[in-house]
């Protein structure tokens, strides 16, 4: 049946009603994008031993974004002329998949996207899960190029590849229903295994497994967990999700790297390796005691991550509290505590630390407490305006009739429904710590200089800019990508959460 | 012409009672009031006593409270009251002892019969008002003599009520009071975090070898030997007067070095900020006229990459690519040279360009759909006129807040950028002290830097409450 859009108003109905239109042309785009900075990279930079390899994986990245990009032409025709996408274009989708041998993940979500008409929130999940296992696997693997690996490498990879098979099994059984279908009983199995290797650090296994479990238990009594909801609008945003992998990568590859890389690479000095170039026993070269690049940017991220989540995760607590109170008893103790934070943000959070660290002397443990009091204003001002606008509600005014305690109606009744603009505002703010940890860590007022922090990494590596510039850019490419993800995440967070969208 | 003064007179009087009476309601104002007119109030008190004894008012609730007691009110009211209480609790199911129960009957009761007071008053229809305060201020006032009198024993009294009579001004000098109250307290908490310290910076400075009479003459030459209230009074001072005493290391004068490097600092970020402000507010309007476009995406996805890149990252990558590789622009700013500004004012301006580009898309796709946008739509109005006429005026106010903030972080981070380039700032001179630590010079970089965020963010907040009619329309509410 042929039904041709006639009107701008149509085509543009038509193209946004379909998701897989708009995944098809971010993936192409990306992948263009992906592929031209590699193989400028391989052209322009010279003496890179890594020529023939960058060329390759560049060329292939372009070969997929020119399939992505004829197959997203069909999906446009098809929208155009049906309203909907053919089942002959949805099996492309299939040509697709083998960009995971080149990692090209982009192109692989919008292939897993394509072959399935009516997908599953589950679905979705289960599909970041297998990517974000298989990419740690990937980047581990690379240290069998080394001379040498860590005692436990061959645990650590056999456990991410069960891991993976477990992924791969879920994903298939789950690819079975569609998200309105009620999931059978035995799915307990899979949800608890998909958690069990969450423990790997694998954040998508985690809330599969719990949005799994709550979607068995309910069983269509209702019309689903706000947990659930969420998750639903963020899998429908392609930037987040990618936000969203490349954290649980991270983290993933900072628990696991305990057991598959070996720390001595990282951290002692090796006079016979000085600033080599990139090479594939060294694949971002070394720095000037030797000591391997790659290996050091993985075990920083375990520092900046930790760091980053502490310094948001204790101001969100402390801010929080002291919001709640002040919004919820308001006069005297309100205007107390407004007007003593008040003071504490008129001071610039950077200076702040420094100042901090200034008395107390440069450390992790001083970093963090720095960090984390100047944010707590910020903090208690979202949480107070957000708890001054729930205890005026009507629920709130019959929890204190029928004569329940102040903290009993604050803490059981009003903090659970203030929640979501705090989530949003520490994964925004996750991003600015890290920045603010390796910038302290670049003045020397940071983390120790002996740990491998991104920070630090770079500091090292701003000293042989002119000859070596590759130790201070990959350690700050970790940094953007890191911080990118989270503000993409975030944003995606504020889109699924804002009441005004629902 | 004596009619006409007196007629004159009058109404000022008049004016003065209403001010005063609506100041006595403010809890804060009342006591300024009392106080910046002690002479005043102390004359007050005795004829308020005298004349409150002698109205009607009084002596007629006197009766009504002696008639009520008689008739037995007050034992009725205690009795229900106390069956109330314990039914409430019964309810609840709570067990509270007997002379706690007691008394929130008691309360109760009294309560109870304050009531019965007021309502047996207003029954009898006597329109006696209860004598107050400020018909004392009224009395005294009334009389062009004691007029004349009270303005010359209470004229701080005076120009309190004179500020406190016009909106505007009383809006600013409350602003500005707040602002001073914050920068006293930043230099407090700023000067406790660095007494607190365990470093030395006396053994830092001399070395190892340093004796016990050598640390404990440098300590007494910077006063540090001196107890805490002492020497943060001595700081306190130093920060109003501009002489916050010579650096520990170095021994100039940490005013002159301040004064030295800190318009170098702000002369950046100010250019910094008005160059981002240039070039973002076009983006995120046109981002927010064409949503969801290629340009959209493409400009918000820069935006964010702009926001996810460390100031010194980037500085880096400059001056890799246009003064190593390209030998365009000179890798270390030097005052005089505007070439080597270019680097370090794009680094700063970074940031602060990504977030106003963001947010002006933002606001402005709010503004765009609220119902007046659609009105003006609706009667045929150009889409640019509707744009530029009614849309930008209402969504900038939410992002000269926003600038306003950011500037302050960028103030206060500008060290990072300013160590990239090599640029002898405030905050390159901050982190260079901190490692002895310098405590007179780190002081005084903070509290200057956060002294001149709160001017910047007053004039922000002032400027932004003369622009929007509604916060005006607030202002005179209140």
């Amino acid at each position: 049946m042929v039904n041709i859009a006639s009107t701008q108003q149509e085509i543009n109905f038509r193209l946004k009603s379909a998701p897989e239109y708009r995944e098809a042309s971010l993936a192409g785009l990306l992948s263009l994008l992906v592929a031209a900075i590699l193989l400028l990279n391989a052209i322009w930079v010279e003496g890179n031993s890594f020529q023939p390899l960058l060329l390759i994986i560049g060329g292939s990245y372009l070969f997929f974004a020119v399939i992505q990009l004829v197959i997203w032409f069909f999906i446009r025709r098809n929208l155009l002329h049906h309203g909907h996408i053919t089942p002959a274009v949805r099996r492309s989708g299939y040509l697709l998949l083998p960009a995971i041998l080149v990692a090209n993940v982009f192109v692989v979500i919008a292939g897993s996207q394509l072959i399935k008409r009516s997908k599953s929130t589950a679905y979705t999940l289960a599909v970041y899960t297998l990517l974000s296992t298989i990419l740690t696997f990937a980047v581990s693997a690379l240290n069998t190029l080394k001379p040498y690996v860590a005692d436990y490498f061959l645990i650590g990879m056999a456990l991410l590849l069960i891991c993976a098979i477990f992924q791969l099994v879920s994903l298939l059984l789950l690819a079975k229903y569609k998200q309105e279908d009620f999931l059978p009983r035995w799915m307990y199995v899979v949800a608890a295994i998909l958690i069990a290797t969450a423990a790997t650090g694998n954040v998508f296994a985690l809330f599969l497994g719990i949005m799994l479990i709550a979607k068995i238990r309910n069983q269509g009594y209702t019309s689903g967990t706000r947990f659930g909801e969420i998750f639903e609008k963020l899998a429908r945003s392609m930037t987040s999700m990618l936000g969203l992998l490349f954290v649980s990568f991270l983290v993933t590859l900072a628990i696991t790297s305990m057991l598959t890389f070996d720390s001595s690479l990282a951290i002692d000095n090796n006079y016979s390796a000085i600033l080599q170039q990139p090479s594939a026993m060294y694949p971002l070269g070394t720095d000037n005691f030797g000591r391997d690049l790659f290996s050091r940017i993985i075990m920083g991220a375990r520092i900046s991550l930790l760091v980053g989540v502490l310094t948001t995760v204790i101001p969100l607590i402390i801010g929080g509290l002291l919001g709640a109170i002040s919004g919820y008893y308001g006069k005297h103790t309100d205007n107390i505590i407004m007007r003593a934070l008040d003071i504490l943000y008129a001071i610039p959070g950077i200076l702040l630390a420094i100042a901090i660290i200034a008395a107390f002397g440069a450390g992790i443990f001083n970093l963090i407490i720095a960090l984390s009091i100047g944010s707590i204003p910020t903090y208690a001002r979202i949480m107070r305006a957000n708890v001054l606008q729930v205890s005026s509600l009507e629920y709130v005014q019959a929890a204190s009739a029928i004569g329940s305690s102040d903290r009993l109606i604050l803490f059981r009744h009003i903090l659970p429904n203030t929640v979501a603009p705090m989530i949003v505002q520490s994964t925004l703010t996750i991003g600015t710590a890290v920045i603010s940890t390796s910038s302290l860590s670049f003045l020397g007022l940071g983390v120790e200089p002996h740990i491998p922090e991104w920070g630090n990494i770079l500091k090292l590596g701003s000293a042989y800019l002119e000859t070596h510039p590759y130790t201070a850019i990959y350690p700050g490419l970790a940094i953007i990508l890191l911080v990118l993800a989270f503000n993409f995440l975030g944003d995606g967070l504020r889109d699924a959460l804002d009441p005004k969208l629902n | 012409m004596t009619g006409q003064v007196a007629l004159h007179q009058d109404s000022i009087a008049d004016k003065a009672v209403s001010i005063y009476k609506k100041m006595l309601r403010h809890p804060t104002y009342k006591w300024l009031l009392l106080i910046l007119g002690l002479p005043l109030s102390i004359i007050l008190i005795p004829i308020f006593r005298y004349f409150s004894a002698k109205s009607g008012y009084a002596r007629l609730k006197e009766s009504t409270v002696q008639e009520l007691t008689q008739s037995g009110l007050p034992a009725q009211l205690l009795q229900e009251a106390r069956e109330q209480v314990r039914r409430k609790h019964q309810f609840f199911g709570q067990s509270v002892n007997e002379k706690a129960l007691e008394q929130e009957a008691k309360a109760w009761a009294d309560t109870k019969f304050s009531n019965a007071v007021d309502q047996r008053m207003q029954l009898q229809q006597h329109t006696a008002e209860p004598f107050m305060f400020e018909h004392a201020f009224q009395w005294f006032i009334m009389h062009p003599a004691r007029f004349a009198l009270s303005i010359i024993i209470a004229f701080p009294m005076y120009v309190l009520m004179l500020i406190y009579s016009n909106p505007y001004v009383k809006y600013i000098i409350e602003r500005l009071v707040m602002a001073v109250l914050v920068i006293l307290g930043v230099s407090v908490l700023v000067f406790t975090i660095l007494y607190i310290s365990p470093m030395d910076p006396a053994s830092n400075l001399l070395g190892e070898t340093a004796t016990e009479e050598q640390i404990a003459s440098f300590n007494q030459l910077y006063g540090l030997d001196q107890p805490y209230l002492v020497q943060l009074w001595d700081t306190l001072k130093g920060i109003v007067t501009l002489d916050l005493g010579k650096s520990f290391a170095g021994n100039e004068l940490v005013s002159t070095a301040i004064a030295n490097k800190f318009p170098i600092t702000l002369t950046l970020t100010v250019i910094a900020t008005i160059l981002a402000v240039i070039i973002a507010l076009p983006i995120g309007i046109i981002s927010a006229t064409k949503p969801n476009s290629v340009f959209d995406y493409s400009f918000m996805f820069i935006a964010l990459l702009g926001l996810s890149i460390p100031n010194f990252w980037l500085g880096l990558i400059f001056i890799l690519n246009f003064s190593i590789k390209l030998s365009w622009l000179p890798a270390t700013y030097s005052p005089g040279n505007w070439m080597s500004a270019i680097m370090p004012v794009v680094v700063l301006g970074t940031a602060l360009m990504a977030s106003v580009a963001r947010m002006t898309r933002s606001s402005m796709l709010e503004v765009i759909h609220e119902d007046y946008i659609i009105t003006a739509r609706a009667k045929g109005l150009k889409s640019r006129h509707v744009l530029w006429k009614h849309a930008i005026g209402n969504a900038l106010i939410p992002i000269i807040t926003v600038i306003g903030l950011l500037f302050g972080s960028m103030l206060g981070g500008a060290a990072v950028t300013e160590k990239v380039f090599n640029i002898s700032g405030i905050g390159s001179y901050i982190v260079d002290r901190q490692f002895i630590p310098d405590i007179p010079s780190i002081m005084g970089g903070v509290v200057y830097t956060a002294i001149t965020i709160s001017i910047v963010n007053v004039i922000v907040d002032l400027l932004y409450a003369f622009l929007d009619p509604r916060i005006r329309s607030k202002m005179k509410q209140y």
